[in-house]
């Protein structure tokens, strides 16, 4: 019977060590298909991870990222909707998980998305349906944003990301497409104060399109006190009056580059008087390799053919993932150091129980001591489809069709991509929004960190 | 044979059965429900809210003095055509359900006449144009006669939400006006208040 036990326990060892390759590392081929820009063999391989309970989170989000990279707009709101649902079901702590996170790793427990992950949802189902011609339906969004964003205020009150800069942003563009200009107001202020705090621990400024807005709108609603206020503050000429209705907008959205990764390192300790070894394994990021800085657009057709702007960079969603992770180190750190005493305990006792046969309590001290080293590794899981960063522009246009010319440049100033959106239609005091995804091919075998 | 040993000689179909039983307990199970029947899930809106409003509207519409007002002055009855209801919820509200059954009681009453919406509008003379061409003389609709409507349905959804830890505190607000087309006015409008306390909970298994 102790023989088959043994047996038993090496087995589950070998079980136990087949499931931990890390989250992370399973994301090289999705990442070279989508620098390829071949979406349906991405979402092929992405389909391969929708059978993994804890990571359908992860799975949806995915998913809907390279949906919407495809222009399905309504399939990638479908999808992440699911998402949101499944995030809004982990919201209770499962109790199982937890336990056996405690014994075997992190990465056991469902991943309900990282703060700004779950903020972000919001944004990019707004985008779907701004690009879908459904203001309506991007309001609903926005409105979720403002919840979701009170909701970890409220938790979290002394966190970095209490407020998310981009999506406040976008809001205000949806409230001001609605003609609802106290609430655009509010957005806007909101979205000033939170891109304070991003300047104060991300080193972002401050938009220029934001000072605009902000001063626009102040005016619009006659606040001429604090009108004169951000004029004075942003050194801005006031707008003069004939930016009127008679224009439309063409907002551009660039998605640039790819989030960074989550990678692990471990340090194994060895104490040589009982033989026992410890492992404690932690998550860091790491960034991705980028060669685009900014994009122009340039349009061509109609009357205001020539016309051009550049994007500017809106929402750093590599430092925000970066100070994230750094808030969350020490009780990361705390529980990878609770395990490992729990697994040195459970392999002290193997060694010391007084069976008859020396060799297989020996034995099964060292499986167990395997399992212990094996299965301690770090949550690599992170909503890996992001950009590193969204950069925006917009052009005020004179209604008609347009042929976009879209060029993605480096920090020189060179041209590394150009694409054309032939046809883009410009309706009188509405915005057209137009969003591209720039994934770059990562260098292989050389890893860039910041 | 004791019963332990004949149970381990049997651990393969014992352990057979458990599994079918597992399996048995993963099937899809649907229990039909009467449609009047509460069954709150989420918080979000759902069916039993689509129904309450569309009750409260109901009564409400037809038994306003603005129906027999105007079937008394004008004769006849009233022509109302639905517009937009807008959803300007914090939730994706499918509002087709309400308008159509505030339109199918409406039209049951025989107190009021409907006239197609505009989406629908479009078929219907896309039909029109196709008979122009291909039905025999007799059984051709002319085009130009179609009835203009007197009133027009339009509506909006409005939530607030007030939250606080793990409780929620939703409330809508379903607002519906009939607006006359010659002059603008607003002969009725329908207000429909739920309000839900909706408490997440901590712990799953």
């Amino acid at each position: 019977m102790a023989v088959w036990s043994e047996r038993c326990r090496v087995l589950l060892c070998v079980a136990a060590l087949s499931g931990c390759a890390s989250y992370s590392t399973s994301f090289g081929v999705i990442e070279r298909n989508l620098a390829l820009q071949q979406y349906d063999v991405a979402l092929q391989n992405i389909e391969q991870q929708s059978t993994v309970k804890h990571d359908r989170v992860l799975y949806l989000l995915n998913k809907g990222m390279v949906q919407r990279m495809q222009h399905d707009f309504a399939g990638s709101n479908q999808t992440l909707e699911a998402a949101k649902a499944e995030m809004e079901r982990l919201y209770a702590a499962s109790v199982s998980e937890n336990t056996l996170s405690f014994l075997v790793n992190d990465a056991t427990v469902s991943y309900a998305g990282d703060d700004y992950e779950q903020v972000l949802v919001h944004l990019y189902m707004a985008l779907n349906y701004l690009e879908l011609a459904q203001p309506d339906a991007a309001r609903v969004e926005a409105l979720q944003v403002d919840i979701k964003l009170r909701e970890i205020g409220e938790k979290i009150p002394d966190s970095k990301f209490t407020e998310d800069a981009f999506s406040r942003y976008l809001t205000g563009l949806i409230y001001e497409e609605h003609g609802e200009w106290s609430d655009a107001l509010i957005a806007y202020r909101k979205a000033y104060e939170a891109y304070q705090k991003y300047q104060k621990h991300y080193g972002l400024a401050l938009p220029d399109m934001l000072k605009h807005d902000l001063l626009r709108l102040t005016q619009r609603q006659g606040l001429s006190d604090e009108a004169a206020q951000y004029q004075k503050k942003f050194d801005l000429t006031p707008p003069g009056k004939e930016i009127a209705s008679q224009q439309g907008e063409l907002v551009f959205i660039l998605n640039n580059g790819l989030a960074p990764i989550k990678r692990e390192k471990a340090i194994s300790l060895f104490d040589p008087v009982s033989g026992i070894m410890a492992r404690i394994a932690l998550p860091y990021y790491e960034s991705r390799f980028n060669n685009v800085a900014s994009a122009r657009i340039r349009v061509s057709g109609g009357q205001a053919s020539g016309k051009q702007a550049t994007s500017e960079l809106m929402e750093d969603i590599d430092a925000i993932a970066r100070q994230s992770l750094d808030a969350r180190l020490p009780a990361i750190t705390a529980r990878s150091l609770a395990r490992a005493v729990a697994k040195t305990t459970a392999t002290r006792n193997m060694q010391r129980r007084n069976d008859n046969d020396a060799a297989l309590d020996l034995l099964g001290a060292f499986a167990v001591q395997v399992a212990a080293i094996a299965t301690e590794r770090a949550d690599t899981r992170s909503w890996l489809t992001l950009p590193a960063n969204i950069q925006l522009a917009r052009l005020s246009l004179p209604p008609g069709s347009y042929t976009v010319t879209v060029e993605l440049r480096d920090k020189d100033g060179q041209v590394v991509s150009s694409k054309e959106y032939p046809g883009v239609t410009i309706t009188q005091a509405h915005k057209t929004y137009l969003t591209q995804h720039w994934i770059p091919a990562q260098p292989a075998g050389r890893r860039r960190a910041k | 044979m004791s019963l332990f040993t004949a149970l381990q000689k049997n651990a393969a179909l014992l352990g057979m059965i458990v599994l079918l039983g597992a399996l048995g307990a993963c099937a899809t199970k649907v229990t039909r429900m009467d449609a009047a029947e509460v069954q709150d899930l989420s918080g979000a809106w759902n069916d039993t809210d689509s129904q309450q409003v569309s009750a409260e509207m109901i009564q409400d519409v037809l038994n306003r003095p603005w129906l027999t007002e105007y079937t008394v002055l004008q004769k006849r009855q009233p022509a109302v055509i639905v517009g937009e209801v807008r959803n300007l919820s914090h939730e994706h509200i499918n509002v087709n359900t309400f308008v159509a059954d505030t339109e199918r009681a409406l039209i049951n009453s025989g107190k009021v006449q409907f006239v197609a919406s505009s989406t629908e509008r479009q078929e219907i003379r896309g039909e029109r144009k196709d008979q122009d061409l291909n039905a025999s003389e007799a059984t051709r609709k002319a085009m130009g006669q179609e009835k203009g409507a007197d009133f027009m349905l339009q509506g909006t959804i409005n939530t607030i939400i007030d939250a606080s830890g793990r409780t929620q505190l939703r409330y809508y607000q379903v607002d519906l006006t009939l607006i006359s087309l010659v002059d603008n006015s607003k002969v009725w409008v329908g207000q429909k208040k739920i309000k839900k306390l909706v408490e997440r909970s901590n712990l799953r298994f």
